[in-house]
């Protein structure tokens, strides 16, 4: 059955902070971002685009930096939100099965990272039952951003600001210095995503 | 008083049991509408994968309840799956940039299966594509383009 969804007073909320902040961060850092993805749509990111430093939220409720979280890691990073009962749950049983996969993760330096495009909705609690319900080891976070920045994080990893009503499934590569190169097709196999993560 | 206390007791305690023996017989015997309700909400259970994967997904996770209304039953929040209903699946509509097409049962099962359209359109990697046996499918096709109430299906 379809999983509960965000009430209706948050995703006004929501919306009406997307449009405060779409004309200011749209232009400045979406355009340019996406003008650096000649092939946006999925494939190899050229040349890598850097990650911004954004804060964003844990499981623990600490604010941390994006960024900083990423470096010296391989990471593959997905959109989500824990009140979403179509693609996510698919997305999450991808993500588990990439770990099942990869038991040599942590020594392979590898993580992958499940990014809230729910911030008003998904708090620490929520991302903390959204790892347990995939059976989530070290090495997968679940973060969510500030919703200021939401704008920001659809323009870079999903197809731009209207994607808050439904989001993108592919899967973002992030290499060791924190910059995009790649992105997968939608819900693309934990295979496949094991397979490019060794290589990264 | 006793005997008439008896029968009463003795009628309620039938009436239990024959409840009990209908929903057991329902459980176990559903028409195809009751069939394909528990397919396509759960519990039945579905066998589906995204075509690309190596794997089944689990039955949970393809539920068609999951993504896609049916018949004047309540939206699936955030998505954009359409809803399921007599006149979207049997009137002419286009789909997917194709040319209008209507559903059959038969068109109806290549979709799950395949994921090829009526119109020879293939649908997004994002529907999962289903394991089915010819009784599932009808199941689900009767459900889908009958309605809410069982009574209605045709």
């Amino acid at each position: 059955m379809p999983a509960t969804h965000p009430d209706l007073s948050r995703r006004r909320a929501l919306s009406g902070v997307l449009a405060a902040c779409a004309t200011a961060a749209v232009a400045p850092l979406g355009s340019r971002a996406r003008a650096q993805i000649p092939n946006a749509d999925h494939g190899r990111v050229i040349p890598p685009v850097p990650i911004p430093d954004l804060r964003v939220a844990d499981t623990e409720g600490r604010t941390v930096g994006l960024a900083s979280l990423l470096q010296g890691r391989a990471t593959a990073l997905h959109l989500m939100f824990t009140g979403c009962s179509s693609v996510c749950p698919i997305q999450g049983v991808i993500f588990e099965r990439v770990q099942t996969l990869l038991p040599d993760q942590r020594e392979l330096g590898i993580q992958l990272l499940s990014l809230s495009i729910d911030p008003l909705g998904d708090k620490p609690a929520a991302l903390k039952a959204w790892l347990r319900h995939y059976n989530a080891r070290e090495g997968w976070m679940a973060l969510a951003p500030r919703a200021a920045d939401l704008v920001q994080v659809l323009t870079l990893f999903g197809q731009g600001p209207n994607a808050v009503e439904n989001h993108v499934t592919q899967v973002n590569i992030i290499d060791r210095r924190a910059q995009l190169v790649f992105r997968t097709q939608s819900l693309p196999s934990g295979d496949s995503l094991a397979a490019i993560l060794r290589k990264v | 008083m006793a005997p008439r206390l008896a029968s009463s007791a003795a009628l309620a305690v039938w009436m239990m049991a024959y409840a009990v023996l209908a929903q057991a017989n329902a459980a176990e015997n559903p028409t195809p509408w009751q069939l394909g309700r528990s397919l396509f909400e759960g519990p039945a259970e579905l066998q589906g994968r995204i075509y690309t994967h190596l794997v089944d997904l689990p039955p949970t996770v393809v539920r068609c309840a999951n993504c896609h209304a049916v018949h004047d039953g309540p939206e699936v929040p955030r998505a954009l799956a359409p809803r399921l209903t007599h006149d979207v699946l049997l009137s002419p509509h286009a789909r997917r940039g194709g040319p209008p097409s209507t559903y059959t049962r038969d068109t109806f099962c290549r979709l799950l299966r395949r994921g090829i359209d009526p119109a020879f359109v293939l649908i997004s990697v994002e529907m999962p594509r289903y394991d089915l046996d010819a009784d599932a499918c009808d199941a689900l096709w009767r459900y889908v383009i009958g309605s809410s109430h069982a009574g209605d299906a045709p």
